[in-house]
Formats: C-alpha cells, structure tokens, sequence
C-alpha cells in the first residue's frame, strides 16, 4: 500500500484557497481523504477505481460504478486536468510552485493583476498605448494600457484606486503573457 | 476544370476547402509561414509554399508574395477562404492580372458590397431596408455630432471594411464617442488597412439572421435558406443554428427574396451571405452587410441542404451554371455549429495561448468537425484563436442540440484555456432550448459566463489531481519554461513518491 499527505490549491475555473488531502493506493483502489477544510468540494472521503494509460488519459470508476473519462497534462508547474467536458487546473502549494506559476502571470482577468499592485499583460502581445504617467492618480476601471493580440484591441484596466508608481512598458513593445506593465501603490502610499 | 488551386489561407478553413478540391479531382497548393510549417493546413494539401515570416503582413496578407506562389506553382486557380485576402478587392484583382482564377465574387462587386457604406446603398435601391447610419466620419467632426444628436446614445461606432466584430465600438455616452470614434478607426486600420468608420443607429438586442445566396455567371440567383447568429461575444459570433428558430415560413420567404434582391442589384457571382437584423417582436428586419465570401459558419446550411459550398464556389469561378433551382431547396432537419475557441470564457475572453498537449475531437452520429489544428501544435499570438468548429445535425432541433451538449462534454482539450464549457453552458439554457434569445444574450444571462462546478466534481477532479500527481510525467508534458524539473521543487511530503506513514 501506498499513501500520503499533499495540499493543493484550484487556480483554474476558480482561484481556491489551498487545501489539505491524504491518499492511499491499495490493490487498485485509491482513496481520496479531503483534510479539514474543503473551500468547494465535499468533505467526504472518494474511493476511486482507476485505469491509466501512458498517454495521459484514464477512466476512474467511483463506488456507485459511475465511470469518468480524464486527461492530464503538465504545463510548467501547473497540472491540468479534463474531467467529464470541463478544465480544471491545480498547483501544488508549496512555495516554489507558487513562484512559478506568478511569473507565469496567471490569468486573474482582463486586468491582469497580483497583489503586489503590478498590472501585468493577460497574455502576449504589442503595447499600443500608454495612458497614464508615473505619479498620475487612476481610478478603479480606468484604461491604462491598450494592447494589440491576436488582431484585437485589448483594453487594460486599473483593478483599483491609486498611484501609478512604475510604468515598465512602452507603445510598440512587445510583451510576454504575465509581464509586467505597470506598478500601482495604494493613494496612502503615494509620498513613500 | 482546374487541375491545381491555391488555398490562400490557414487553418479549418484551409483544410476544409483542401478536401473538397481533392474530392473534385483537384491539387490543393498549400501556403504557410514559419510556425504554420506542421500545421494540417500543409499535411492535406498536395503541394506547398513557404512564406518566410509569421506575421500576416509578411505571409497571409502578403499579395505579390501569394501570386507569386501561385505562378511558380502552376495554380489556375486561387481560394481565399474567410478573412485574411478574402475580400480584399486588391488581391482580387491581382489574380485577374495574373490571370490566375479567383474564386469568388468579382473585385468590382467586392468594392461596393465589402464597404458597408456603400452597401446600404445598394440595398436601399434595391427596395430592402437598412438600419439609419451616418457618412463617413472623423473624431470630432460635425458629422459624428449631427448623427449622435439625431440618434442619441447607445449608438455604434462601425468600420465602413470592419467585420468579425473588429472595428466596432458602441458607445454609451457623449464624452466617450471620439475616443471610440479613434480606436475602431486604428483597429480596422491595423486589421483590414481602411480606417473609415461611420456612425449607426443602435437597434437593442436584435437577432441576427443571415441568408446564404449563391449565384452564378450567367445571372442566376437563389438563397440556400437562413442561419440564426445571435448568440455572439464581442460582436463575434460563437453558436449558429439552421433553421432560425425566430422565422415563419412567410419571414423566411420575404428575407431570402430581400438577399437575392441586393445580390442581383449588386451584379454579384459566387457565394455570399447578407446579414440581416431581425427585431424578434415587431418582425422587422433591416440589411446590415453582404459578405462577399465563404462564411465560418456555412458547414450548417451544407448539412441540412447536403450540398458543399466550396465545390459550387469553384465551379461558378469555372463559369459552370448553376443547376440548383430555389425550389429545390429544401432544407432536412436541423444543425447547430459551435465555435471552439482558445479564450477564457470566464475572464473576459482573453485568448489564451500554449501548446495543444491534448486534443480530441468528438465523433459520432450527426457530427461534423472542422478543425485546423493537431495535437502537439502550438497555439499562437499571430492569428485567430479560433480552434475549431462543431456542428451537430438531426432530424429535429431537440435532437441536435442534445447531440451537441454530449459531443461538446466530450470534446478533449489540455494545453489551453477554451470556451467549450461556456458552449455547453448555452446549448443546455433554457432560454436558448425555447429558441428565445437575441444578441444580447450572453449579457442578459451572465450566468453562463461564471464556472459552474458542483462539489461532487470539484472533490473528483481533486481526487483525480492528487492521483496524477502522483505518476510519472506523460508523452504529453511541457516542461516549465525556466528549464526547472517539477519533480526538483517537489516537497517531501507530497504524495509524488509516495511517503509511508507509519
């Protein structure tokens, strides 16, 4: 028998708290024990028959004998997993992993920012437009940058109040997804 | 018949038309640029042409270097497919003075349906409505302030070249018109070369129901019946059925005599489709725009008709006549086609890119799939994220959409990001089973633009991540982009290597 203990966290449909699980492998049947708190999922534990080729998909046979058709596949340090028509990713939460996937510059929306206050690109592409300037006060929802990807207009928006600390892009820059475009400081911080 | 024709285009619709020219007996001549060079755009033609670059300047939109291609590699003949060249009257005529066929409509014919300034002319004088709009107009000039004043506010902002939702802006409010006035502007400049736009009226949450028209050289026109396209993000489509839930039998009747009547003023020869909006309560409709090309969307009515466009493209350009009469046409059960598009449908639409480290798409009874990629290829910056197109067919709308729904859960993609749940997620609605929904549905419904995941399946795709976790690395892995083996950062007490506990 094999078992273990792990903790990961969903970034993908949904940015999840990070939770706690024990596995155990016996015989063919792997058990799921959810640990302690579960933000969105059951508590209960999940006895899973599964099937796996080394191709990366697999059937898993739960209990009540429903079968589920799955894949998975590693991007960088994220797991992604296809589970009966929908898309999930994981990350292990350990510090390392995290590191990673933020320089990757996760996808956190249009506007594309983490909570350090840099607005960074949502995915590659060309700067066309800078519109504020270092010192310049933005309101929430406001345009700051405006990208061109894939042939469209790609507006970038202010998450929140505040002072523009750093602007790091310039119009006809080429950007990567995840880099960043500008600094935001909270007002209060404006004199620091 | 032509014996060689060059596809002047990439992706679906690229191996689309290559395989209809291989069934008529025709080499397919291939065209790519540098990261295209293992598409399946190239692996189904039977020739091909490099064009060194990736940005669609340089390859794609590239006129003198696509004639070129053509004349070296003995083509009689070029297809533009959609978008790109397609209705570029330039190219068009390019091929005319190569004395290269060009399959579809003339460059003349192109000129005055392609703008849609002078597209509505052509209806007007054709006796069929249009929707009230302004001249061309500048930021700030009186023109845009008559119109705005006139019409008030929400009003559209278009780009008389425009189409795909590209250069389109509707703006709510006085302050924000120039602004939007320049940035459709620069967008249908940077997309299509012609920064002109003009000013419409904004009709709230229409339908919009497009007729199919294929005429001949020899001056016969006839409609191959509608295709509803309301359900739309940023003015894009994204889900098209046949037959139009909203139409009776006498709408449909009137639209399609409408579409062959701008057609036959507009002289036009080859496929074409003329957009219609459709008020649903009032039945009223208004012309919008011909297109003067094939259309993302036309494997539906090719399903219920049982014809293939592509091959009646190439032998109208041939100067074959027509043997389809309109009383002929008659359309057999319904279809559904769902764009698959590489975007978060969760955050705005952002494109996604990345690798297609999984990709299967669905088969069975009454599915078609149009796609443009294969495993392993990458999905980048440089063009449309358009993956695919699924379509769906059955003797009954009840039938067809349930066959969507299950090919859609089937449908198997890890690398990016898609918008098959958000698919799913609309062709299991309510609203949209009735039948009653408009362009403003996605807006009105923002429900299904959030995740939906019960506890039951999040705790199992947890389960089932834990387990993964656990095994070795597939065929299928993209190492992290910093060079860092995952395995080294992974932490001792993960279940990776499995830990004994006592």
């Amino acid at each position: 028998m094999t078992s273990g203990v792990g903790e990961m966290r969903e970034v993908y449909p949904l940015e999840g708290e990070a939770y706690r699980y024990r596995t155990a492998d016996e015989g063919g049947r792997f058990t799921f024990a959810p640990e302690g708190e579960q933000s969105g999922g059951s508590t209960a534990n999940l006895s899973l028959i599964i099937r796996s080729r080394e191709n990366g998909e697999g059937i898993s046979r739960d209990e009540s004998g429903r079968t589920h058709p799955f894949a998975w596949a590693w991007v960088g340090a994220e797991l992604h997993l296809w589970l009966d028509g929908d898309l999930f990713v994981f990350q292990r939460a350990d510090p390392s992993a995290l590191s990673a996937a933020e320089g990757s510059g996760r996808r956190r929306g249009g506007t594309g920012t983490d909570a350090i206050g840099d607005v960074r690109a949502p995915m590659p592409g060309a700067v066309l437009e800078v519109l504020v300037r270092e010192g310049d006060r933005v309101e929430h929802n406001q345009t700051v940058v405006v990208m061109e990807s894939m042939k469209m207009e790609l507006v970038i928006t202010a998450p929140r109040h505040g002072v523009v600390r750093r602007v790091s892009v310039q119009p006809g820059q080429q950007v990567e997804r995840g880099m960043r475009l500008l600094e935001l400081a909270p007002e209060d911080d404006a004199d620091k | 018949m032509f014996s060689k024709v060059l596809v002047a285009n990439r992706g679906e619709i690229a191996v689309r038309i290559n395989q209809t020219l291989q069934a008529m007996g025709i080499s397919p001549i291939a065209i790519y640029s540098d990261p295209d060079a293992g598409a399946p755009h190239v692996a189904t033609a039977e020739q091909s042409v490099a064009l060194p670059g990736s940005a669609p300047e340089d390859t794609y939109l590239n006129i003198p270097m696509i004639v070129q291609a053509a004349r070296d590699s003995g083509a009689d003949a070029i297809h533009p497919g959609y978008g790109f060249l397609s209705e570029n009257p330039a190219f068009a005529r390019a091929c005319r003075e190569a004395q290269i066929a060009f399959i579809g409509p003339s460059p003349e014919s192109m000129e005055a349906l392609g703008d849609k300034l002078r597209s509505k002319d052509i209806a007007l004088s054709a006796g069929v409505p249009v929707v009230p709009s302004s001249p061309e107009c500048f930021p700030g000039d009186a023109v845009a302030q008559e119109f705005a004043e006139r019409s008030g506010f929400p009003l559209l902002v278009k780009a008389a070249a425009g189409g795909g939702g590209r250069g389109m802006r509707v703006v709510r409010q006085q302050q924000d018109l120039d602004g939007a006035i320049e940035s459709a502007s620069r967008e249908s400049q940077a997309a299509f070369g012609d920064g002109r736009v003009f000013l419409e009226r904004f009709v709230a949450n229409p339908r919009h129901v497009e007729v199919q028209v294929l005429a001949d050289g020899s001056g016969h026109t006839t409609h191959l019946g509608e295709r509803e396209c309301s359900i739309q993000r940023r003015h894009q489509k994204i889900i098209e059925e046949t037959p139009s839930p909203a139409l009776t039998p006498d709408l449909r009747e009137r639209m399609g005599e409408a579409a062959v009547a701008v057609a036959r003023a507009a002289g036009y020869v080859n496929v074409g489709t003329a957009e219609f909006l459709l008020e649903p309560h009032t039945g009223e409709f208004y012309f919008l725009e011909m297109n003067a090309r094939l259309q993302v969307e036309h494997p539906v009515t090719e399903v219920v008709l049982g014809l293939d466009m592509v091959e009646w493209q190439v032998r109208i350009a041939n100067g074959e006549r027509l043997t389809l009469r309109q009383e002929n046409v008659e359309p057999r059960g319904h279809a559904i086609e769902c764009r698959i598009y590489a975007e978060d449908p969760y955050h705005d639409f952002v494109p996604s890119t990345g690798t297609l480290l999984r990709w299967r798409p669905p088969s069975g009874p009454g599915l078609r799939v149009d796609s443009g990629f294969a495993e392993g290829q990458e999905v980048s910056i440089h063009y449309d994220p358009m993956l695919a197109k699924l379509t769906a067919w059955a003797p009954t709308r009840e039938l067809s959409l349930r066959r969507m729904e299950v090919a859609l859960s089937q449908f198997q993609v890890l690398g990016v990001i898609t918008n098959i749940p958000l698919l799913r997620a609309v062709v299991k609605h309510p609203q949209f089973q009735a039948g009653e929904y408009d362009t403003g549905f996605l807006e009105w419904n923002l429900a299904v633009t959030r995740p939906v995941v019960s506890d039951e399946t999040r705790t199992m795709a947890r389960a089932l991540s834990a387990w993964a976790s656990g095994q070795p690395s597939g065929p299928n892995t993209l190492a992290p982009p910093n060079g860092n083996d995952r395995r080294a950062s992974a932490t001792p007490w993960q279940s990776a290597g499995g830990v004994r506990l006592p």
